[in-house]
């Protein structure tokens, strides 16, 4: 029987334990790192002066590309915690809104762009209006369930050419200047959704949206409109992916339902952002460039196809078991997260 | 006097979060009623858990009867005869008031054992017998706790366990409770509670367990404790208030 | 009027089938609370079983129902233990397991289409392409008979669940997990056998599925939706709910089929699983507050 009682040693006992769960805050932010990294990747173009890096420049904007999307999206799954697993319906929706433009009027995507996304805004605000009243695993049956709704809608919409889609025209470039409009349009757009992304972080808007993930009731009971957050969440997770979708559409040259309305399209949003860190500004980022790196490798050792769904598939069941919290989550939980990475 | 049950050192948190249990220590003896009163946060409940295998030891150990049970399975830890009454309850609201005695009874091999226990429940408890047929979800929470509580009697544990059993209760059904407790204490079982209202549930039992931080920090009988003025100050507050 | 006969009739012989499709997903979210989005790519592993011992040895698929629901069956076990046995233990993350669920279904679709490659498959037993005729009304005998199969692969489910013990400890497990744990289930088995079984019924409904549908790995993309559209008519969890919204959204696809056109026949599901959603989220007979 323990008879040594100390009242004061006690309370003490209970401060200490209370101050140390609350934690320390973090150190100052690296402005440097994207400021560094934006003038090598607005200078990397230069290279096309000599030959053969057009591959480089395909790759460069294909991550740019998906640096938008996984960036957009983190908005939705990352900081309010509503996985969609079919936004690329606003891919396609972008695409084939500038694409139809492109295809009548001839004006470029790179200038409809941002009406591309505009346009899949306002769908995803609708779109949310319905399925946001689901929570959890239901919003994202529901989400795949829209995006096999959109394939069949547009597999059967003969103004848009249905399954064969339009074909786009080309910019009368140089071969050797070609991409470099879309390049920059894609960087520009992924510095965008990046900034964007980082802005909403640091706001009272991304904090009620933290809140809505953490314990959706307990956020509407505090007062928070959660519904209309949850709304503008959505509609601008899909505005970038829709100004992704308007300039791939153009870049390919033709606008077709297999290329937007692909489930792995959004896998790999998904995975980039589960890979990386959701809900950190960093951790897209990361997960893409990893992603397709690993996509690369796999696709010059194996070929491409079905291995590659499989490998998708297995990376994402490593990372969910492994590190829930991604690459900069992961690091972040465990105080290593090296400067240049803590984005937040 | 016989250590039924000790707990010692034990350290335990849940997921990956900081340890509740920082070096608990408990000891049970047979055939008394225990109750264990603290402050919110100090791990009461998540003491219980980790004895009744809800929640593993990071490290420590619990023994019962001598024999180590940290590490068992719920299940198992209930065949080895403690059974947990948890602040939820845990009944199964769809199932009638007999079902739910029935299903109290699945470790047992013997029908016959069975069907004479629930007879025997709900004759002793009549108003469980009046609402035999009636679902569990429909009961007061006066009449849940009471269910809840004879269901430990079809399994005739040596330990009960019981979380928090006044939570919610209007004070003339905790008494009854209290009643339900005592006689759990003559049918021959060892009953191990938990109690936020400290004055009532010390004042109930035959010993008691102060938990702070995760640490025992006194432990003996229930009227030492009571009239102790370091755990007046501490977790009674003052001396005058009504039970 | 005989159209419309006609029209209910191929509605319920499909539904059936739909319905051991969904059972076994049905199964595992009242257990386990998972959906398993890589359920419908087992039902077609399974598809694959019965039609390779089709082509090889000439097995009747029906025949071959049970050794695909084996197969199947060990499958579930071991990918619960490799993947799902860890996350059962944290109660949390309930959107990760549905994630964990989708990547599963990724990695048997690559698998499946690296080993098969992608051609659509069906397989030809005689009956597939006869048909029964009362009057002025036919059931094509495949669709029949896997109705029949169906129907008595349920009927067994739910005599197991009923009048066995283990049914007996699902069942609790299926009502409260946490109180079943209390009274002396050995929750984590349940766990890993009902997946099993789950798995198991995939098999048995891809026996089926290999001569009533053409099949092929990426279709199971869009059976997700359509099982999810039933499992949510019905309420989530609940046998009996799957059951009747199988055989409701069945026939409405078969009306839809016949007097809008096939192409929209599957929209059916789909729509039927917003207005569900949005209308009656707990389904037919599902529980008011659906805890995600």
């Amino acid at each position: 029987m323990n008879t040594h009682l100390d009242v004061g040693e006690v309370v003490e006992a209970r401060k200490s334990r209370e101050q140390a769960l609350a934690g320390t805050a973090a150190a100052g932010r690296p402005t440097w790192v994207p400021i560094a990294l934006l003038a090598v990747l607005v200078m990397l173009p230069a290279i096309q002066v000599f030959d053969g890096f057009n591959y480089v420049l395909h790759l460069g904007l294909y991550a740019l590309m998906y640096i938008a999307m996984s960036s957009s999206w983190n908005i939705l799954g990352g900081y309010t915690g509503y996985i969609s697993l079919g936004h690329n319906v606003f891919f396609c929706i972008g695409g084939y809104f500038s694409g139809m433009i492109l295809a009548y009027t001839g004006i470029s995507t790179l200038l409809t762009a941002p009406f591309a996304g505009l346009a899949a805004s306002l769908v995803g605000f609708g779109i949310g209006f319905i399925t946001l009243r689901m929570r959890g695993p239901t919003f994202i049956i529901s989400s795949i369930a829209l995006l096999m709704v959109a394939r069949i809608l547009f597999d059967n919409w003969s103004f848009v050419g249905g399954a064969n889609g339009v074909t786009l025209p080309q910019l009368t470039i140089d071969v050797q200047w070609a991409k470099l409009p879309y390049y920059y349009a894609m960087l520009f757009i992924a510095a965008a959704a990046v900034y964007c992304s980082f802005r909403i972080k640091h706001s009272k808007f991304g904090l009620h949206l933290r809140a809505i993930s953490q314990d959706e009731v307990k956020a509407e009971s505090a007062g928070i409109n959660t519904r209309f957050y949850k709304m503008l969440a959505f509609a601008i997770s899909a505005f970038f992916v829709g100004m992704a979708g308007a300039v791939w559409g153009e870049y390919l040259t033709y606008i077709r339902p297999n290329i937007f309305l692909i489930i792995l399209i959004a896998a790999n949003m998904v995975l980039m952002c589960i890979l990386g860190g959701k809900g950190t500004v960093a951790g897209p980022i990361v997960g893409t460039i990893v992603l397709i790196a690993f996509n690369e490798f796999f696709v010059a050792t194996m070929g491409s196809s079905e291995i590659n769904i499989f490998g998708t598939g297995l990376v994402m069941i490593l990372a969910l078991l492994y590190f829930p919290n991604g690459i900069v989550g992961t690091l972040a939980q465990k105080k290593k997260l090296p400067r240049f990475l803590d984005w937040d | 006097m016989a250590k039924l049950l000790e707990v010692k050192d034990a350290v335990a948190g849940y997921g990956r979060g900081p340890d509740i249990l920082t070096g608990t220590t408990l000891s049970v003896e047979a055939g008394h009623v225990q109750c264990i009163i603290g402050p919110n946060g100090a791990g009461k409940s998540t003491l219980m858990k980790a004895i009744a295998g809800l929640l593993p030891l990071r490290s420590g150990e619990i023994r019962l009867h001598g024999e180590r049970i940290d590490g068992m399975r719920p299940d198992q830890i209930l065949r080895k005869g403690i059974c947990f009454v948890p602040q939820e309850r845990a009944l199964f609201g769809k199932m009638t008031v007999r079902e739910n005695l029935r299903m109290g009874g699945f470790i047992l091999d013997d029908p016959h054992v069975l069907g004479r226990r629930i007879d025997f429940v709900l004759e002793a408890f009549p108003i469980l017998g009046e609402r035999a047929a009636q679902s569990a979800g429909t009961l007061s929470g006066g009449q849940q706790q009471m269910l809840a509580m004879a269901r430990t009697l079809i399994v005739e544990p040596q330990i009960v366990m019981l979380d928090e059993p006044s939570l919610g209760l209007a004070p003339q059904i905790v008494e009854q409770m209290y009643d339900i407790v005592h006689m759990l204490r003559e049918k021959g079982m060892t009953v191990l509670l938990v109690e936020q209202n400290a004055v009532v549930g010390l004042s109930n039992a035959d010993r008691g367990s102060v938990l702070d931080l995760g640490k025992t920090l006194f432990e003996g009988p229930a009227s030492d404790i009571l009239s102790d003025p370091r755990i007046q100050e501490l977790y009674l507050g003052k001396p005058t208030q009504a039970a | 009027m005989a159209d419309f006969i006609q029209i209910i009739i191929l509605g319920l012989a499909l539904g059936g089938v739909y319905a051991l499709m969904a059972s076994g997903l049905t199964l595992v979210f009242g257990v386990m609370r998972i959906v398993n989005l890589a359920h419908p790519i087992m039902i077609i592993a399974g598809a694959y079983v019965s039609y390779w011992l089709f082509r090889l040895y000439g097995l009747d698929p029906i025949v071959s129902m049970p050794i695909a629901a084996i197969v199947m069956f060990c499958v579930g076990i071991i990918v619960y233990k490799l993947v799902f046995e860890r996350e059962a233990a944290s109660a949390k993350y309930s959107e990760m397991t549905v994630l964990l669920t989708f990547a599963v279904a990724m990695c048997f679709d690559g698998l499946l289409g690296t080993a098969f490659s992608n051609t659509q498959r069906i397989t030809s037993p005689s009956y597939a392409t006869e048909a029964i005729f009362f009057g002025d009304l036919f059931i094509p005998k495949g669709q029949l008979f896997a109705g029949i199969a169906s129907l008595t692969v349920i009927a067994a489910l739910v005599a197991f669940l009923q009048f066995t013990r283990f049914g007996y400890a699902i069942r609790a497990t299926t009502q409260n997990r946490d109180a079943a744990q209390l009274m002396g289930v050995n929750v984590g088995l349940v766990s890993i056998i009902t997946f099993g079984i789950g798995i198991g019924l995939a098999g048995a409904a891809g026996a089926l599925v290999s001569f009533v549908f053409s099949f092929f790995p990426a279709k199971h993309w869009e059976w997700i939706a359509i099982l999810m559209s039933l499992v949510v008519l019905g309420g989530m969890g609940k046998l009996a709910g799957a059951i009747l919204g199988a055989l409701i959204l069945a026939t409405l696809a078969a009306f839809v089929s016949t007097y809008i056109g096939t192409t929209w026949s599957t929209m059916t599901f789909f729509l039927a699983l917003f207005v569900i959603l949005l209308v009656r989220p707990q389904g037919l007979f599902g529980d008011p507050l659906e805890e995600s």
